[in-house]
């Protein structure tokens, strides 16, 4: 008997463990692992910590968007900023097609009615992939889009990030769209690495994004993509529906935010931070502070 | 349903045990009657073990029949036969989780007999077997391996089975417990009278315990003789048992019951 | 700010993520539990089933655990939330140790004690619950730890593919490269092992057969 009952007590200890926990005081945002999603959480994180009574968590660096988007609908984080290209391929697994308006609204129904996840409203700017090129070779080549550069790109080396080359949205439709053919296969590193590599030379094209803080610093020329390969990369807020329900309040901050932050806004937020070297925190409160957002 | 006088209580009708390409028991014919001690003598390898086995159906039987009670228990319910008939063996097998009053208690208890006339059995079996009071609370592990296998008796007589078989009871004791235990052991039966089916090798315990021996070589039965035709047998393999077992056979024989 | 300090201001989100981890590791270990010990069972008492069902159960031990999350990531319903495929892939790599010990409990229970069960009449089921499974129990409970502690461990890396729990701070701590992120949760992770093998190894003395 005393068997019995201890394991029903080991029992009871595992199936009590499996519950899942409830953060129902806390609201917990989450981001990717790049500066620019990292600020927008916390930007979106010291907007409710100011205007409501609410705790936030911040659970940011999330290794990417498979990893953001499992732990949104376990539950484990309530918020995290996407981005609707994003949203769309990689989540969605749809193709691109459709302009700003047309992917938004798509992407609002579909995870409405699949997942039971709301997205805000866009934050005013568009992140999208930025092919860049040193500046002086922009001006020595005269070369300004992506189909112009196609006649350089065997001389040239590329780098683009993990997730680039791996999405559909990314390298393998990009080589397509233009007929690009490099010297050697990209070289594939950090992010955060990239702009740095352009201007120290170990690279001659480098994927980025519209919003890089480094491309002004460092004068670097973004390739225009004339044959509207890339889709629209508006920032949204994505929230669990019942987070809402149950604090209605957030909803009022995110409409606050709304169309609130302009391409070039991003840029310098990313630059102070990836350049600069300045604390996130200091540089959102600065920048709540200088729109009027909060106190 | 009870045996009458004339009905054996087990009996084997042309029993043969093959098992792995090896014939352990051919033609096996023998009747074992109502409160006799009838003794399975033989070496190794001869089926003593095995036909006790088939007794309780712990083994089938490749041809043949064995019959418990007139009816063959091929059709019998395999629980019933086996809660009817007590085992004993060599190693015992208490289990060692259970004190010595739930070991004794067992069959009594998946009966569903009630708690305190379990627990009155249980005292009078104790005492039965001569096994202290105090032992009821102890577990095996804490008991010598005479004691075991006293309580292994008092388990197997619990239910109070017609039917007793014991497959070398005391063949893992020392000389002076497993003297100790014959001699107890022919008192219960001259108190119980239970029908007993006692598998050995050694001659003496064969004599002493013994109202009739089944001689068995290689499968087959030689020949059943009580303990005194047994000792002045002309048949060789009795014989020669006689011979390799020497003195002190006389006194055992006489020490024997009927 | 040193680790210590750390973890207290940070205490909400280590209590959380240490529930989640729980969470994988106990759904885990209970299903493999509910799966491996029947089965066990089985082949203890059916033996020539013995070889492919413990071979199989190896097989899955030797797959990389990465490796393993990676192949059932495409498989429908499974594949569409991290942590359910995680709790299958936790399963899986638990069922050896259980089964495993399972059957070598109940074989490892003295011949005698069963023969003579068996010829006083007890049915297989009462021999099974009432003589044999008591006595394997310690056995079977050391297979039981050994499969908790494998899943504190591979749980942490089930965090790479989205599942939450404490290696998510390992991963996190590694993006940012901050020690004091990675330690959160690499010390608890630790000390949930050693918990769980401490716990349960007292627990398997204490319903040590006598």
């Amino acid at each position: 008997m005393k068997r019995c009952s201890t394991f029903v007590v080991v029992a009871a200890a595992l199936v009590l463990s499996s519950c899942s926990p409830s953060h129902t005081d806390r609201i917990v945002i989450g981001s990717k692992n790049f500066t620019e999603s990292f600020l927008l959480g916390e930007i979106v994180a010291q907007m409710i910590e100011s205007r409501t009574q609410l705790k936030v968590d911040r659970r940011f660096y999330l290794a990417g968007t498979y990893i953001c988007q499992q732990a949104i609908l376990a539950g484990r984080i309530d918020i995290y900023p996407e981005y609707t290209g994003t949203a769309l391929t990689a989540i969605l697994k749809q193709k691109v097609g459709g302009d700003k308006q047309e992917v938004y609204q798509r992407v609002k129904s579909e995870y409405r009615n699949r997942f039971g996840l709301t997205l805000g409203q866009p934050l005013g700017f568009n992140d999208t992939f930025a092919m860049e090129i040193r500046g002086e070779d922009a001006r020595r080549l005269n070369v300004k889009t992506l189909s112009e550069a196609a006649a350089f790109a065997p001389k040239w080396r590329a780098g683009f990030g993990y997730e680039f080359m791996e999405r559909p949205d990314g390298y393998r439709g990009l080589v397509a769209t233009y007929g690009l053919h490099f010297a050697e296969p990209p070289r594939i590193m950090d992010l955060g690495l990239l702009a740095r590599a352009l201007k120290d030379h170990q690279i001659d094209l480098a994927g980025g994004n519209t919003t890089d803080g480094l491309i002004p610093a460092l004068g670097l020329f973004v390739l225009e993509d004339d044959r509207h390969y890339f889709p629209p990369y508006e920032a949204v807020p994505v929230i669990r529906q019942q987070t809402l329900e149950q604090h209605p309040e957030v909803a009022q901050v995110l409409g606050a935010l709304a169309g609130k932050i302009s391409d070039a806004e991003m840029q310098g937020l990313n630059y102070a931070v990836d350049g600069q070297h300045r604390d996130a925190e200091e540089v959102t409160r600065e920048f709540l502070r200088g729109k009027g957002l909060v106190q | 349903m009870q045996a009458t006088a004339a009905t054996p209580v087990i009996e084997f009708r042309d029993v043969s045990y093959r098992v792995a390409g090896t014939q352990v028991l051919s033609g096996f014919n023998l009747q074992v009657h109502s409160g006799e001690t009838l003794v399975l003598l033989g070496r190794s390898g001869s089926g003593k073990t095995t036909s006790l086995k088939l007794v309780n159906r712990l083994l089938t039987p490749t041809c043949g029949d064995i019959l418990v009670r007139g009816m063959s228990n091929k059709d019998a319910d395999l629980i019933r036969l086996r809660r009817g008939i007590g085992y004993v063996i060599q190693d015992v097998g208490l289990f060692p989780h259970f004190t010595i009053e739930r070991n004794i208690g067992l069959v009594p208890k998946i009966e569903g007999w009630p708690e305190d006339r379990i627990r009155a059995r249980v005292q009078e079996l104790m005492q039965m077997v001569g096994l202290a009071p105090e032992t009821a609370t102890r577990y095996p592990r804490q008991l010598s391996g005479g004691q075991r296998q006293r309580v292994g008796v008092a388990r197997a007589l619990a239910a109070d089975p017609e039917i007793l078989l014991m497959d070398e009871p005391f063949g893992a004791l020392d000389p002076l417990t497993r003297d100790e235990l014959q001699r107890e052991f022919l008192l219960l039966q001259r108190r119980l009278h239970k029908t007993v089916v006692f598998v050995t090798h050694d001659l003496h315990e064969a004599l002493r315990l013994g109202s009739r021996i089944a001689l068995m070589e290689a499968g087959r039965l030689v020949t059943v003789l009580s303990p005194g035709e047994f000792l002045r047998s002309a048949d060789p393999l009795a014989a020669a048992y006689v011979r390799a077992f020497g003195k002190g056979l006389e006194s055992a024989a006489n020490r024997g019951t009927s | 700010m040193n680790l210590f300090r750390f973890m207290l201001r940070n205490h909400d989100q280590v209590l959380e993520l240490t529930l989640e981890h729980l969470r994988l590791v106990g759904f885990s270990t209970l299903l493999a539990m509910l799966i491996g010990i029947p089965l066990g069972i089985g082949i203890a008492h059916w033996p020539r089933f013995n070889k492919p069902v413990l071979a199989s159960a190896n097989i899955i031990q030797t797959i990389p655990s990465l490796a393993l999350f990676g192949f059932l990531l495409p498989v429908p319903w499974l594949g569409a939330r991290a942590d359910r495929l995680a709790i299958l892939a936790l399963t899986l790599y638990a069922l050896l140790p259980i089964i495993r010990n399972t059957y070598t409990g109940l074989r490892g229970v003295d011949a005698a004690v069963v023969e003579a069960g068996r010829g006083m009449g007890l049915t297989e089921s009462q021999l099974l619950f009432q003589v044999e499974l008591p006595l394997a129990v310690s056995v079977i409970l050391s297979g039981v730890r050994v499969a908790i502690v494998i899943s504190v461990g591979l749980a942490t890396i089930a965090a790479a593919i989205g599942a939450g729990g404490l290696g998510e701070f390992i991963f996190r701590g590694l993006a940012m490269v901050d020690d004091r992120v990675i330690l959160a949760g690499a010390i608890p992770a630790a000390l949930l092992a050693l918990l769980a093998d401490f716990g349960v190894g007292w627990l398997e003395r204490r319903l040590q057969p006598r």
